[in-house]
């Protein structure tokens, strides 16, 4: 049965702070917008005449892409703010760039970070409302509603599922993301990864943690492979990414001692070679691609309805 | 001048082992007189003075002035947040009538003239006394020794090279050596500061909270070695902000080894826990240490209880609103606490059980004035000594307004908080001023 819709934030924030019912209106949401790719004109008027800004702090390709396209399909005006050449670097503070900007009449801002907790001080900041797109090692909320979505396209119910997350955790606001949302859903949540990058603490939230991949390989369902970042070698955290690659890589070998029906998925930039191999990340159990596109749909879907709970509607 | 007679509150002055509804006369800027008035014992003194202004104190605790071992006084260097006329009426404000005030200014305090200028705008303020801490070493550098004996002589109270570890351990064994010969406290930066480049305490909430965490170890790992330093030295060390479980007792085991070391907490850090920072990522809960877990707090609250934290000092900080308005992790650490230091300290622990009256009064007033060295004119309501009191009603319950802070920053973590326990007067060297607020709130 359909959960009757709930949408009342003018922010999206984080998952953690998402009931389990307003997740089900996210999704419910996006499957309808989802319809929408498919038809020949790709277009609804739900934003037509708002203004959306993608406020980037860090680069990103897909992220602002996928939501520039979600807001022009919804026919919003789209802006990008190019922060490279603003004034960023000028020393204006995170809330004086946006006070000015919402005084031009940005309606929604998308905004990504290096800082975690920079939505939530643009979010008490401005009236407008505000989407998180990532912000520092905090969450990244639509990555983590796309990646339940694909997962609930494979599995539906996700209550039982079990659900692992491969690599650093610790600096991983994706991880926390689906974290958060897989545990409102009562799916069963392993990490897996070096111990100097995963944060023991989240045992406390009932995640399993394992540092030895080749334990568990048969145990879960899905296997969410997270980028690992070559700096992290440089701050001492692991030795390199050939011993990373030994002890915690995706390849055929591991694939093939996994669940036949296992899913294999990935946030994407993906380090071909390193933590998933070539014939995994293109093989028949990936659906990072699925991700991707999935991506666009709970995108138009967060952006309607935060601004629609913003109007009162 | 004119003496006051402050009849018939209930003196806690622990150090003279006191604790009962009595009179306090002060004259000449002095404490004249404790116990119960008769008539004829004040008599041949009011004949020799001006005049006697009578207080009636009943239902109110008298206390020693309340002397606050830190706090940053902006001066000089950094005056658009805060002075040290500015931080002397907050003091005042708090029932504070003693301050040392730290050297992390700009030029730091290393120089005689340097302490000289704090104490010549202590004396022009007249609020409250302000004492300075000088810089351990010349600039703040950790390289060369500054010159501690002048700096002593000229009236520095203790010496720090505040908020910056000394990387050298010779150079901190050696400062620790030196600065003992003129029988003054070194205060070493509890943090070891390759472990402290993160936002908030390490751990659960800061793993939730998606920012760099600041591990509890940096903290014992820092007052463990300088506990060491203190003994070989023969130096008295002051652990100045002790958050943790493992540097509570590493203090206790120093001890237990006769190491002269003493140690100070904050309100802020018993009071308040890290489960606050990630509801909002609000900066006023940013501090260096930063707020600690549930497990911390209970220790620090048990080493008050048994002695080993002997000392709560407010950590005054104040930073302008420009500043406190940015990311977390961007935001410079620091509340302020002048004002705030004496109700959270009644409304946190001893109304909730967790100290008595008399401990608590003596980790405010007495405790601190030893390890400044002066506890001979301060920190007790002993004839002779300074006339600075702290009046206040133990049992005025409010809520703390930032507004109504005299701070000229209000960078308080307290904002909104329900506190139980108001200063309504602060005498300091016998000038009386009224600071609280009618019970409008």
């Amino acid at each position: 049965m359909a959960a009757p819709p709930v949408w009342r934030r003018k922010d999206l924030l984080s998952l953690e702070e998402l009931s389990r019912d307003e997740i089900f209106t996210v999704l419910e949401q996006a499957a309808g917008f989802k319809e929408i790719s498919t038809r020949s004109i790709k277009k609804a008027p739900t934003l037509r005449g708002k203004v959306v800004l993608t406020l980037f702090y860090e680069p990103s390709t897909r992220t602002r892409a996928s939501f520039s396209l979600a807001a022009q399909r919804l026919s919003a005006d789209v802006q990008e703010l190019d922060l490279e050449a603003s004034s960023a670097k000028k020393g204006e503070t995170l809330v004086d760039t946006a006070r000015n900007l919402r005084a031009m009449g940005v309606d929604v801002f998308v905004i990504r970070h290096q800082q975690a907790g920079a939505p939530a001080l643009l979010a008490r900041s401005v009236d407008a409302c505000v989407v998180n797109a990532g912000d520092g090692t905090h969450e990244h909320p639509t990555q983590g509603l796309l990646d339940i979505f694909t997962m609930r396209e494979k599995f539906g119910d996700l209550a039982g599922k079990k659900i692992a997350l491969v690599g650093d955790i610790t600096h991983s606001r994706v991880a926390r993301s689906n974290i958060w949302g897989l545990l409102k859903l009562g799916a069963e949540i392993g990490v897996i990864g070096p111990k100097t990058l995963v944060p023991g603490a989240l045992k406390e939230l009932g995640v399993k943690i394992h540092y030895h991949l080749d334990e568990v390989l048969d145990h879960y369902d899905v296997f969410n492979i997270l980028r690992i970042q070559l700096e992290r070698q440089g701050a001492g955290l692991f030795p390199g990414m050939r011993e990373y690659n030994l002890y915690y890589g995706i390849d055929e070998r591991r694939l093939a001692r996994m669940k036949p029906s296992v899913l294999i998925m990935h946030p994407g930039p993906i380090n071909r070679g390193v933590e998933i191999s070539h014939a995994v990340a293109d093989g028949k159990n990936s659906v990072i691609l699925e991700q991707v596109a999935n991506g666009l749909a709970v995108r138009m879907a967060v952006l309607a309805l935060v601004q629609s709970a913003r109007e009162g509607k | 001048m004119q003496a006051i007679l402050i009849r018939g509150g209930r003196v806690i002055d622990p150090a003279n082992n006191f604790d009962a509804v009595a009179d306090v006369l002060v004259a000449d800027g002095k404490i004249k007189l404790v116990g119960s008035a008769r008539e004829g014992d004040y008599k041949t003194f009011k004949n020799a003075t001006s005049g006697i202004e009578v207080f009636n104190a009943k239902g109110l605790w008298v206390l020693p002035g309340a002397i606050d071992l830190r706090a940053h006084l902006g001066e000089p260097g950094n005056e658009s947040a805060e002075t040290i006329a500015g931080g002397a009426l907050a003091a005042i404000h708090g029932g504070v009538t003693t301050v040392a005030c730290m050297p992390d200014t700009d030029p730091p305090i290393d120089t005689e003239a340097g302490v000289q200028y704090v104490l010549g705008q202590s004396k022009a303020a007249d609020l409250a006394e302000i004492l300075p801490v000088a810089a351990l070493t010349k600039k703040r550098e950790g390289k060369e020794l500054a010159e501690l004996g002048q700096l002593a002589r000229a009236g520095a109270v203790a010496f720090s090279d505040e908020m910056r570890a000394i990387d050298s351990p010779s150079t901190l064994l050696k400062g620790m050596a030196y600065a003992s010969m003129f029988g003054l406290a070194v205060i070493e930066f509890a943090q070891d500061p390759a472990m402290t480049s993160g936002a908030m305490n390490a751990g659960y909430e800061a793993t939730l909270a998606g920012l760099p965490g600041i591990p509890a170890v940096a903290e014992e790992l820092a007052v463990a070695r300088a506990c060491m330093f203190a003994r070989e030295a023969g130096c008295h060390y002051h652990a100045a902000k002790v958050t943790t479980k493992n540097a509570v007792r590493a203090i206790k085991r120093a001890r237990k080894l006769r190491v002269q070391v003493t140690a100070a907490t904050c309100p802020h850090y018993f009071a308040l826990t890290d489960s606050v920072v990630r509801k909002q990522y609000d900066t006023a809960f940013k501090v260096f240490p930063p707020l600690r877990g549930p497990d911390d707090v209970a220790w620090l609250k048990r080493g008050l209880r048994e002695g080993i934290i002997e000392c709560i000092s407010s950590d005054h900080t104040a930073v302008p609103p420009e500043l406190k308005e940015l990311e977390f992790g961007r935001a410079p650490f620091g509340v302020v606490g002048l004002e705030t230091l004496v109700p959270v300290t009644l409304t946190a622990l001893v109304h909730s059980g967790e100290l008595s009256p008399a401990r608590a009064v003596s980790a405010l007033t007495c405790n601190p004035a030893k390890v400044l060295g002066v506890h001979k004119r301060k920190g007790a309501l002993t004839p002779g000594f300074d006339a600075d009191l702290c009046l206040l009603d133990p049992d005025e319950e409010w809520s703390l307004d930032p507004s109504r802070l005299v701070s000229r920053c209000r960078n308080t973590p307290f904002a909104g908080m329900r506190l139980k326990g108001r200063v309504k007067f602060t005498i300091a060297r016998g000038k009386l001023f009224d600071v609280g607020a009618p019970a409008d709130d």
